[in-house]
């Protein structure tokens, strides 16, 4: 589960998120939209203790990620827009690496379903120089998986991977929230963004604009039509710009 | 189309000049730009202009120089030009015997993206890179004028200094590019790699070999007589150098070099002409021989590309960016010290030869070396000209290393979003950031403090009181102290990094320039300043246990009892250090501190 109460970043004079809040349960997969600019990077770095809050309470699966960071990061797993990975280890050895980073026992029977359900088996023991981009996406969530976490942050997860690639990798993300993780997801491209999440929460310049499941936030902004996508949704509640 | 290439050239070089100079209304870059100019004024400018033979700041310096040139032989100037065209030759063989890939020419890969596709002839293109890589050239031949114009023995003065520089670099720039075209060409017609190397490599040492068998019978070895006199080395290599065919060989090469080692205008005039011919004519070589470098470009391209990004991350650690997977340097469990995962993951980004087999391999050398040494009663003379080197390596080692062995925090800068959620405390990600360069550096002196303790011999009567048993428990004492010294070296490179990360990012930039230089100056006498402020307390406490209770207990025990307190102050000090530094990871926003 992920509370969040009245976060707020600012640098400097700048506010960059302004008094939100909002709860997401397990098995619910939270869209955050918002034009470029809103804040919605700064919003997944501060929930996943990247980056400390200016003010504001954010706790993760019951432990304040202020008071308890490291309780916390046990249970979360954040996949950055652009994958992080080191040059200089093998994808057998990221998930090595990782496995003692998080205590996880047995890495390697937990590793090699992984590694399957990604089709990257065949390349571990390459170097990410060695992969595609694609592959290099794959590689960074399975290390993100490899701890079983209950609470995930994806950061522009879609971006760069092909068709068959997006295709599965929707699938992943209903897998996990079926089996009771609960997740956020950012993206841009709204309308995989319908057929995955089962919440939104629109922003604006730092500021929570609406927040619900798909069906209320369409309803909020639809002035009773019943076909509006989640595109036009978010048109009128941005009001089409970033300003 | 060469005015548009020129343009191009010449407009990006202005613009790179007008946003340095913006640059300097930092602080942070106006400070590092005063202390790195100051530099440049005081080690370098100051010197030119004058007559090479006022280059010594007083009589002293002036003195010691006139008294080098006169241990030099007297055909020191032609053995100068020996020994250079030699050093060229074995650069140009290893052009001709190294290069694998294909010819590309080195573009960067905007001017790819735009060039590539205009419609500019090839030779057009390849004019460009040329012309580009003379100025290049230049630039280089400059910085190295610096400091061969305070050779004053070398004549000349800082014109014929850049000029000779540059017509040395752009020989072997043009050679290169030359080689690599003629080479492909080959390769296309068939020739493999390996029998290239073999031909090449077969042609030099007949060549060699052809030249000595027509050198007179008893001069074919240089006849060594004092070890102190080169005359016999100095007048082998010049009869070497000037008979055929090996004298035909490096004939070229040797006009090349004459403008460089000139000792006046006049000779240096006489040789320009010539000079500038060979560059001509590798200039026409490289034009004619172009071959199709496109595809190679773009992939030369890609990869500089990867290497600078790598570069302004901070990813400078030895060992470069790796091609193939390695094997672990041990096997890391599933459970136990998270901080031993980044030791294992760092060590696989360094060279493979920082592992415990090479470790024991070179003490166990080390040990037979010097035993040898030891029980040989005619070498043992050679024992303390070990030892001396062996301690200014140790010196440079633990002051210098740190900022060598990078493989901390520093290279990881760039991933600090993924390091901060792992499910570790700041102080923990430290610590085994710094494992690595840790282990690395102490196995490094380790080895120095073996050879200094089976080197070292009391030549001195005043030194008597050295006994053995006193000289096992200073260097078992420091030994046991080399870790947390190493750690209190790394602390503040890394303390930088993170406490100042926007002037840290400031030396990332690659190109250098004195704000650059400076701001690596300023960190290094921080460096020094912090690490006596460290040790004074501990050493000073240190020396007066043994001061005092040596009279009670005997120079041996107290020198181990004054190392138990000197290890405890210097751990209190490493564990203050982490943690703070952890404590500032942890509140560490990268994004927010680049912004200024």
């Amino acid at each position: 589960m992920i509370e969040v109460q009245g976060l707020h970043k600012h640098y400097g004079s700048f506010t960059a998120v302004r008094d939100l809040s909002f709860v997401v349960r397990p098995g619910e997969v939270l869209g955050l939209v918002g034009p470029n600019g809103a804040g919605k990077t700064t919003t997944l770095r501060c929930l996943a203790g990247i980056i400390p809050a200016s003010g504001g309470n954010v706790r993760i699966a019951g432990c304040d990620i202020a008071l308890e960071p490291v309780a916390a990061k046990r249970a979360l797993a954040f996949f950055p827009d652009e994958p992080r990975l080191f040059d200089y280890l093998t994808v057998r050895q990221h998930l090595n690496f990782v496995a003692r980073i998080y205590q996880v026992a047995d890495h390697e029977a937990i590793a090699q379903p992984l590694l399957d359900e990604f089709e990257i088996a065949d390349k571990a023991d390459q170097l990410p120089t060695e992969l595609s981009r694609g592959m290099k996406q794959k590689l960074a969530i399975a290390c993100g998986l490899l701890h079983r976490p209950q609470v995930m942050f994806f950061d522009e997860p879609l971006t760069g991977l092909d068709p068959l690639g997006i295709r599965r990798m929707k699938n992943s993300i209903v897998k996990r929230a079926r089996e009771g993780a609960t997740i956020v997801l950012s993206s841009h491209l709204l309308h995989l963004l319908e057929e995955v999440c089962t919440h939104v929460l629109i922003l604006k310049r730092g500021e929570k604009i609406a927040d619900g499941t798909l069906a209320e936030v369409a309803a909020r902004f639809s002035n009773g039509d019943p076909h509006m996508n989640l595109e036009e949704v978010f048109l009128r509640a941005t009001g089409g710009s970033e300003n | 189309m060469l005015n548009a290439l020129l343009y191009l050239r010449f407009t990006s070089l202005k613009n790179w000049l007008i946003s340095r100079g913006r640059r300097l209304r930092q602080p942070k870059y106006l400070l590092s730009a005063i202390v790195g100019c100051a530099y440049f004024y005081f080690f370098f400018f100051r010197h030119l202009g004058r007559d090479a033979a006022h280059h010594g700041r007083n009589a002293a310096a002036t003195q010691a120089m006139n008294d080098l040139v006169e241990t030099l032989p007297a055909d020191w100037h032609a053995a100068l030009m020996a020994f250079g065209a030699f050093a060229l030759l074995v650069f140009l063989t290893l052009m001709w015997v190294v290069p694998a890939q294909r010819a590309a020419l080195g573009f960067t890969e905007a001017e790819i993206a735009f060039l590539f596709p205009a419609p500019i002839t090839r030779r057009a293109l390849v004019h460009f890179r040329l012309l580009s890589s003379q100025l290049r050239s230049l630039a280089g031949a400059t910085v190295m004028m610096l400091f061969s114009n305070r050779w004053s023995i070398l004549g000349g003065n800082a014109l014929t200094h850049t000029l000779g520089w540059w017509f040395i670099f752009s020989a072997l720039n043009l050679h290169f590019s030359g080689a690599n075209f003629t080479l492909t060409r080959l390769a296309d017609l068939g020739l493999s790699a390996w029998r290239r190397r073999a031909l090449v490599l077969f042609f030099i040492l007949v060549i060699i070999a052809m030249t000595i068998a027509r050198l007179p019978v008893d001069a074919r070895v240089p006849a060594m007589g004092n070890a102190m006199d080169l005359g016999p080395v100095t007048s082998w290599a010049i009869a070497l150098t000037t008979t055929a065919p090996l004298g035909w060989l490096l004939w070229p090469i040797k006009l090349v070099l004459a403008p460089f080692v000139a000792l006046g205008l006049r000779d240096f005039l006489v040789a320009f002409g010539p000079a500038f011919a060979i560059i001509t004519l590798h200039y026409l070589w490289v034009v004619r021989t172009a071959i199709a470098f496109e595809d190679a470009s773009v992939d030369y391209a890609q990869k500089r590309a990867a290497r600078i990004a790598a570069w302004r991350a901070g990813d400078r650690r030895m060992g470069g960016t790796p091609t193939r997977g390695r094997p672990a340097p041990f096997r890391l469990a599933s459970t136990g010290r998270p901080e031993v995962a980044f030791l294992w993951k760092n060590l696989l980004s360094t060279w493979q030869y920082f592992n415990l087999r090479v470790l024991l391999g070179g003490a166990a050398a080390i040990l037979a070396a010097c035993i040898w040494l030891n029980v040989r009663a005619d070498w043992r003379g050679f024992l303390p000209g070990i030892a001396v080197p062996v301690l200014i390596l140790a010196g440079y080692t633990l002051i210098v290393g740190p900022q060598f062995a990078r493989q901390d925090i520093r290279s990881d800068l760039v991933n600090a979003d993924i390091l901060k959620t792992y499910p570790l405390s700041g102080w923990q990600i430290l610590l085994g950031e710094l494992l690595t360069p840790v282990v690395i550096l102490t196995a490094i002196l380790w080895l120095a403090l073996l050879t200094l303790g089976l080197t070292f011999h009391a030549v001195d009567a005043r030194l008597d009181w050295l006994t053995a048993e006193l000289r096992v428990a200073i260097g078992l004492g420091l030994a046991v102290l080399v870790p947390p010294l190493v750690t209190l070296q790394l602390l503040v490179p890394n303390a930088a990094a993170l406490v100042f990360p926007g002037w840290f990012h400031l030396a990332r930039t690659r190109g250098g320039g004195p704000e650059v230089i400076g701001q690596r100056m300023i960190f290094f006498f921080a460096q020094l300043l912090t690490m006596a402020f460290a040790l004074l307390p501990a050493v000073g406490v240190g020396a007066l246990i043994v001061v005092i209770s040596s009279h009670f207990i005997g120079t041996t025990v107290a020198v181990t009892i004054a190392t138990l307190f000197v290890l405890a102050v210097l751990l209190a000090e490493v564990w203050c250090g982490v943690w703070l530094l952890g404590q500032r990871f942890e509140k560490l926003d990268l994004s927010s501190e680049l912004r200024g």
